[in-house]
This record gives structure tokens, sequence and C-alpha cells, in this order.
């Protein structure tokens, strides 16, 4: 009696979600006829059916380990979000697989030459090529940008950062293919910055106008209207997005029909659907799966996305007196090996760094006169010795003259390489007689401000580390800014390391010289003097890797804008 | 008995109230909304400070609450920052039905979010709570008629191996198993993630050859611990005087346990199953994540690690709504089916 009420209300609870299962829209929503499925043998489509119609679509899988928080461009930062902005939208510039940058929405890249930046760099002009249409056929014109630089600007809508547009006095849009940019004084970090995702006016202002916001318009998880190769079909929560190809893109049509992101969050998992061939594309894959990936014919491309993993060194005075001491940081540098961490614990796929510039231009920024930190332990001990530290009780740690142990706290993520790394660094600053106290933390808490006691913000560990880039593609960043450092008054800070007076002014005259050659030198001056006095310690260049289908072809990688010739890409077979 | 219900309704708001302002409290102290909203890089300073003061997380924890919970459509926020507050709230609160809205998916009602994985949830646990209680009760069964005999060794330690084993296991082994190395070794395989074949799209087959893997991991791990838990109650009834009258009347063998000693031995997997209902909507963390299955477990987990309070908190409320109505019905079903209990 018992068992059969509970199979009756289970079966009744089975129905239901049966049916709310198949309320939601359909993976193939309009035209069984032009995509039959498996249950539909070939042979039988209705006659009237025309034999192309009949042909199964080419479909691109990507196994997508995060499922992006948003699509509209300006409520997520999501690496996994914002990657796959060249399916459907556009930027004004794109990068290439050089992560050289060619225009896409513009005539030519403003610069002094073609009179797009004026000769005191407060003014940026850009033309609009005349043929560019919204996926429904309106034209994209400069009140897209216009209302692009308004909607941001608008604090009724939350964006998420309205960088670099808070550097604006003002957006203009004189004629349809005009616009302009005004600036208070110059800023050298526009182009890697500026008019990533352009807003559809025509979408998006009846939604502003009836809300008072943007917030809530369906566009932003569900933008059938875009600009790129693609359009976004159908997206259901959880499971996958899928893509169709835009027919009036005007480079040209898609080669493959559909793109289809099905979210994978286990590692694993991922690394079983590529193998088992259910999935086209994947990335953040485990270096330690990549040779797998080789053996199953499997193409890997490793692309250099501005990241490196390094230690961040607290310098602030709530600091351990060691690490604050030029001549220990400089010892912990010559200590690890660090060669042997990329080819041990990353299996040679990427390779050791010295500065946060090394990925960025060919390290074109890096100044030529560095000379590597080598893996060298009894020159380490002979700094730490000369820095008055030395072994009186023969525990193996060294104390400082008043007997206190050299004993430094290092904090990362939870990440498993970075707890890895930990280890080793424990492991090899123990040898020279550092006692390395390691802890990691959850992203939310690691990154957590000042005023939630994030163990980085108040200053709580002496060698902070995680994977960071600059303002990429450009060299710009505000880290190590005096103003930024994080206080009572000034919580929201994020300079965690330390405010040097003479390292501050060379970042502020960088950011503002507009001259691309001196621009650069003053980043040869920072990058030596960050290298040489150790306050930012690279552990390894962390490139983007991908694993593709070998089946596919015409495909490349930009560490920009990864997929910036998807519209290119087919199958071989 | 109606007095009793009212009586079980009217106990579950104070203590809803106090679950809560719990729940509430350790969320908020579990991590910050913003500190990933930048990305790759650190969020920037002047972002997390106008974000904080938008989304209302530079509030005091109880005017955060409030606000959660009778909403804020009675006062006015400061969105600007310049020290003034100008703009009407919006919200309405959960007393009013109001979830509010996602910190990560901005704009989008939390409400929506859950009824989004809510079916798919169901058609994974249904199943597998059905093919569950069939398998315990029949192996359990099997197992105390066959007590210490060589099936009842092997189905013994098939369990203990079953129930040992962790489940991300047993859904990699599957998965490498059936999905990857049968289609290497040309045998018919089953998919590896998702819902259904992209190529051939959300059709009831596709549903249903993807669900297979996952439900056999829920189900091996499952199934173990309760035909366990059948088998000792079973052989604790037969062995009742009243079984042994059944069988001293000339009952054949079959009524005697169908009829009287299964029907009491599974009394207490009401309860049991009672208890499931929760996890039912709950879903499986570690079993959605492998396989990819868009259900309330990996909702959970993917907002609860971006702190994301309005979803996490709409979830953590729903359960504990069912916990309590399961718990309810579960003790009407208790005293319809047994005239001995009374709760008057």
């Amino acid at each position: 009696m018992k068992i059969k009420l509970w199979l009756t209300l289970m079966t009744i609870l089975i129905v239901f979600s049966m049916v709310m299962t198949s309320c939601s829209p359909a993976a193939t929503p309009e035209p069984a006829a032009e995509q039959p499925s498996a249950e539909q043998p070939m042979e039988e489509p209705a006659a009237e059916t025309p034999m192309e119609e009949a042909m199964e679509p080419k479909v691109v899988t990507f196994a997508w380990t995060q499922e992006p928080d948003s699509l509209h461009p300006f409520y997520t930062n999501m690496w996994f979000s914002a990657t796959l902005q060249q399916l459907y939208l556009c930027w004004a510039w794109e990068y290439d697989d050089q992560n050289i940058a060619y225009p896409n929405l513009v005539e030519e890249i403003p610069s002094v030459e073609n009179g797009g930046i004026s000769d005191d760099g407060l003014t940026i002009t850009l033309t609009l090529r005349d043929d560019i249409v919204w996926s429904d056929g309106t034209p994209l014109t400069s009140a897209d940008f216009k209302f692009t630089y308004d909607m941001l600007m608008d604090d009724a809508n939350s964006v998420n950062s309205k960088y670099p547009y808070d550097a604006l006095t003002s957006v203009e849009a004189p004629d349809e293919r005009t616009v302009v940019m005004n600036f208070p004084e110059p800023f050298a970090a526009w182009e890697a910055n500026f008019w990533r995702g352009i807003l559809p006016k025509h979408i998006l202002q009846p939604v502003y106008d009836a809300e008072g916001s943007m917030m809530g318009a369906d566009w932003n998880m569900n933008p059938t209207v875009g600009c790129g190769p693609y359009v976004l079909d159908e997206w259901e929560s959880g499971s996958y997005m899928r893509f169709t190809k835009n027919e009036n893109y005007w480079k040209g049509i898609a080669k493959i029909d559909d793109v289809f992101l099905q979210f994978v969050p286990d590692d694993a998992a991922q690394t079983a659907a590529l193998l088992a061939g259910d999935a086209d594309l994947g990335t953040f894959i485990p270096a330690s799966d990549v040779p797998t990936f080789q053996d199953a014919g499997l193409t890997v491309f490793t692309v250099d996305s501005g990241y490196a993993e390094g230690w961040f060194i607290n310098f602030r005075e709530m600091a351990s007196p060691a690490i604050r001491d030029v001549e220990v940081r400089q010892a912990i540098a010559m200590a690890l090996d660090r060669q042997a961490i990329s080819d041990d614990l990353l299996l040679g796929l990427t390779h050791p760094i010295e500065t946060l510039w090394d990925p960025i231009a060919g390290g074109a920024y890096v100044s030529p006169d560095i000379v590597p930190w080598e893996y060298n332990p009894e020159a380490a001990k002979t700094k730490l010795e000369n820095a008055g530290y030395v072994d009186s009780d023969g525990d193996g740690i060294r104390e400082d003259l008043d007997g206190n142990p050299l004993v430094l706290v290092h904090g990362t993520t939870i990440r498993e390489i970075r707890q890895d790394i930990q280890a080793v660094a424990q492991q090899q600053l123990r040898e020279i007689g550092i006692d390395l106290a390691i802890e990691s933390q959850d992203s939310d808490i690691f990154f957590g401000g000042y005023a939630d006691g994030a163990p980085p913000a108040i200053g709580e560990q002496d060698i902070m580390e995680w994977s960071d880039s600059t303002y990429f593609p450009d060299p710009d960043t505000d880290y190590w800014l005096c103003d930024q450092l994080p206080s009572e008054e000034n919580p929201y800070g994020y300079n965690y390391y330390g405010c040097d007076e003479a390292l501050d002014a060379l970042f502020q005259a960088q950011l503002v010289e507009t001259d691309p050659a001196a621009r650069q030198a003053i980043f040869h001056e920072i990058t030596k003097y960050m290298h040489d006095n150790v306050l930012w310690y690279g552990i390894y260049s962390d490139p983007d890797l991908w694993v593709v289908n070998s089946n596919l072809t015409g495909v490349k990688f930009s560490g920009v804008t990864p997929f910036y010739n998807i519209w290119e890409w087919d199958f071989a077979n | 008995m109606t007095r009793y219900i009212i009586r079980r309704i009217l106990q579950a708001i104070p203590l809803l109230f106090i679950i809560s302002v719990l729940l509430f409290v350790l969320m908020i102290n579990t991590g910050d909304p913003l500190s990933t909203m930048g990305g790759r890089r650190v969020t920037r300073p002047e972002d997390r400070e106008r974000l904080s003061r938008q989304l209302g997380l530079d509030q005091p924890i109880y005017k955060q609450y409030l606000f959660w919970l009778i909403g804020n459509d009675w006062t006015k926020v400061d969105l600007d920052g310049d020290g003034t507050a100008e703009t009407q709230g919006t919200r309405k609160g959960i007393l009013r039905g109001d979830f509010g809205t996602s910190m990560v998916q901005r704009g989008k009602e939390v409400t929506d979010i859950i009824l989004d994985r809510l079916p798919n949830t169901l058609l994974l646990m249904i199943p597998t709570e059905i093919i569950v209680i069939a398998l315990s009760l029949a192996v359990g069964v099997y197992s105390a008629l066959r007590q210490y005999s060589a099936t009842d060794h092997i189905i013994t330690g098939l369990s203990f191996i079953g129930y040992s084993m962790p489940i991300f296991f047993i859904a990699l082994v599957s998965m490498y198993i059936f999905g990857v190395n049968f289609k290497a070794w040309g045998l018919p395989y089953l998919p590896t993630v998702g819902m259904f074949d992209p190529k051939v799209g959300k059709t009831t087959g596709q549903v249903i050859q993807h669900m297979i893997l996952p439900i056999f991991s829920l189900t091996v791990i499952t199934a173990a611990g309760y035909s366990r838990f059948v088998r000792s109650q079973m052989l604790e009834v037969i062995s009742e005087d009243y079984i042994r009258t059944a069988r001293a009347k000339g009952l054949p063998n079959r009524m005697v346990i169908t009829g009287h000693a299964l029907k009491n031995a599974a009394l207490p997997l009401v309860t049991i199953v009672g208890l499931d209902v929760p996890l039912l909507l709950g879903g499986a963390v570690v079993t959605e994540s492998i396989f990819a299955w868009p259900g309330m477990g990996r909702l959970f987990i993917d907002h609860l690690s971006r702190s994301d309070t309005p979803v996490v908190m709409g979830i953590l409320m729903m359960i504990s709504v069912a916990v309590i109505l399961s718990q309810l019905i579960t003790d009407i079903i208790y005293a319809w089916l047994d005239p001995r209990i009374r709760y008057s």
C-alpha cells in the first residue's frame, strides 16, 4: 500500500518533469525539415524536402567548463563569456593570432599619422565602415557607439566595470560613420581597451526608456541580434548554448552552420568528451592530459594571452621584515628551480618568465638589460647571510639578529597547480633556511576586499601567488599605484603589495605618454626596477591551451579575441 | 488530525524564520560576490566600490536581510554615490514572493533561474529513486531470505563495494568504459556528457540515452546502502511470531513474504524515502557536474562559489520548505497507514 502510494506520487512527478523539460525550447526549434533527428532515418524525409535541406548540419561542439553568467558584454568579465564575443558581437578592432590589432568595424585603426588621433592625444576619431549591419539587417552606426558609452556611464545600469570609459569626458557621433572620443588627458591604453562589444541601440533603447535601466533586458541573456558571424539561437541554463550562422554577416557567411557549447564543469569529463569525440574543442585543460590528447590525434594549441603566474611580493609595513629586505627577496629568486616546475609540473608546455610583461608583444616592453634569476641555492644562502640571517640554533631555519626565525607566509587559491608549486617552493626554500608557511583559500575569499578581511588585502601574507595580466594587450597596470593601497579610508584599494614612489611615478608617466617609443622606454625602466628588486617574481608564462578536433580546418586562435576567424573554420570531412 | 496539521504548519513559520536568518548570516560571510567579478583580473577598486553600493552590499547585514525579507520598495537607495538616497527601491522581498535577482546573472529573477533547472533534476532523481527502491527491496529481501548462503555473501560483498566507492569514481569509470572505450572498441556506446547530441536534437530517445550513465552511478551508490537496510529489517521481521503464525496457518510462502513480512519490513523505508525528498530537489552535485547534467546541484555549487546570495538563499529556502513539508506528509501517511499511530 505504502509502496504503491510512493510509486504513484513519483510517477506523477516524473510525468511533471518530463512535461516541464519538454516545454523548454527544443534544440532544433524551427524546422524539422532542415534538420532531421537521428530517430528519423535519412531515407524517410518527406518527398518535397530538398536534398540539401535534409543534410545533417555542420555543428562544431565546444566542451565549455564554465557557463557564462551573461552574454551582455558589460555584465560579465568572465573569461568563458568574454571569449565568445567574437561569435555574436563585434569589436571596433580585433586581434589576429599574433595578437596584432586589425580594423573590424572601422576603416582603419586611429593613429597620429592617419589623423585619427589629435597631436595632443586628447581626441580620437573613428571612421566606421559603410557596410556593417546587425544580424537583423539594421545598419550599425555611430549612434550604437554613443549609446554604448551612455549606457556604461549611467549608474542605473550597474555595469560590471566602467573601465576605460570613465577616462573619457564625452563621446560624440557627428554623423552616422564618425565617432569622436574626447579625453581630459592623454590615455595611452586606449587601443587595447575601448569598444570591446557594441550594444544594439535599436534593441536596448526601448527597454531602457521603459524601465529606466537595461539591466532586465531580455537581450542580456538572449542576444538574438548581434553583429558577429553567428547569432545566439538558444541557451538552456546549465546545459548548452547554440549559435547559428548570421546570414547578414558582412565579412561572409560562416562555413560551419552551428556552434554548440556543451557545459561540462568537470575537467575529467571534458577530457572524456573530447576523447570520445563528443566535443570538437576544449580549453583550460589540465597540462597532464596534453599527451593523452596528442596520442588520440587531437591538436593542442598554446596561445599567449598575456597571463603570467607569479608571486606578488608584499612589502607593506605589516609584512614580515624579512620579505621587505631586498636581499632576502633576491635570495628567494635564486632558490626556486622554476625550470623544473615548468618541466615537471607543466610538462614543458610553458617556460619561466622574469616579468609580468614577458607574454606581451613578444616581450617588447621588457628591458633588454634584465639578467634572469638563475637557480643557485648557494648564492641564495650567501645573500641571506649578508642580510644577517643565520641558523644559530641548528634547526635548519635561519634566524635574524634578534633570534626570530625566518618564516614567510605564502598564500594562493585552491587551484591544484598552485598548491603543487607551494609544496615545491616550501621544500626548496627550506634548503636555504627559509620556512615557508603555506595557505590557500577559495577565490571568492582570497580575492575578497580589505573590508572582508581577505588575507592578501589586509596584508597577512608575505607572498601571494596567482596568474594575472596587465590590461592586455596593453602593458598598463595600476596594481602598484600608491593611491591604490587598501586601508580603512580606502577599503577597495587593490595595491596589496606596497607603495614605491619611484615606481608609482613611472606607472603614472607611461599612461599619459602617447609616443610609443617613449612609452616602451618607460616600461623598460619599470621592468628592470621590478625585476632587480624582486617586487614581482615570475613563475611561468600562463598561456591558454586549446584542444581541437584535427578534422577542423582554418583554426587559429588569438590571445585577445580567440575566435577572431571562426567564420572561416570548416570540417575537412 | 486537521488540528495537528495546522499546528505543524504554524510551528514551521518561526522555524523557517530562524533557518533563514542563520543561512543568510552564513551566506554573507562565506565570500564576496564582487571578488570574482573582475574575471581573471582582480576587480577594479572603483568598480568594487560602485557595485557594492548599487547591489546593496555596503549595507549592514541586518539591513540586507530586511531587504531580502520584506523588500526595499518602501525606502530610497543611493545609486550614484553622492551620499543622497534618491532612487526608489524596487525589491518586494520574499514575503511578497520576490526572491530577488541574481548578482552574477545580473537582472535575472531567482525564481526563473531555479525553475529552469528543477525539472532536469527531477527528471534525473525521480527515476533514480524508483530504481533504487525497487532494487533495494528486491536485493534486500532476496538476500535476507537466503541468509548466509553464497548468494547472500556475494550480494553483501557487492553492496559493501558499491557503498564504499565514491560517486565520482563510479561516474568517471562508467563514463570511460561505456562512453570512451566502448566506442574505441567498436561496440555500441553511451554518450558521455550533456542531455542530448546537438546534431540530433533534444528528443526523448536522446534524453533517455544520456540519463543512463548518471542514473546508473547514482543507483549503485544509493541502492547498496538501502539494500543492506532492507535486508536487516527483513531479517528482523521474518523471525517475528506473526510470520510463524502465518506459516503455521498454511499460507503460501510468497503470501507470507509479500503480504506480511515485506509490508512491515518496508515501513521504515517510508521514512527514508521521505527524507530523500529534499535530495530530489537539491540534485546530485557530483553526478551532475561530471555528466554535465543541468540540475539543481550544479546550480547551487556554481552560485555558492560566487557568493550569489539571492540564488543560494532561494535554493536553500526551497529545500527547507521541502524538508518541513515532506516530514509533515510522512507523518500523515504514517498515521493513515498505521491506525495505531495518533497525533492528537
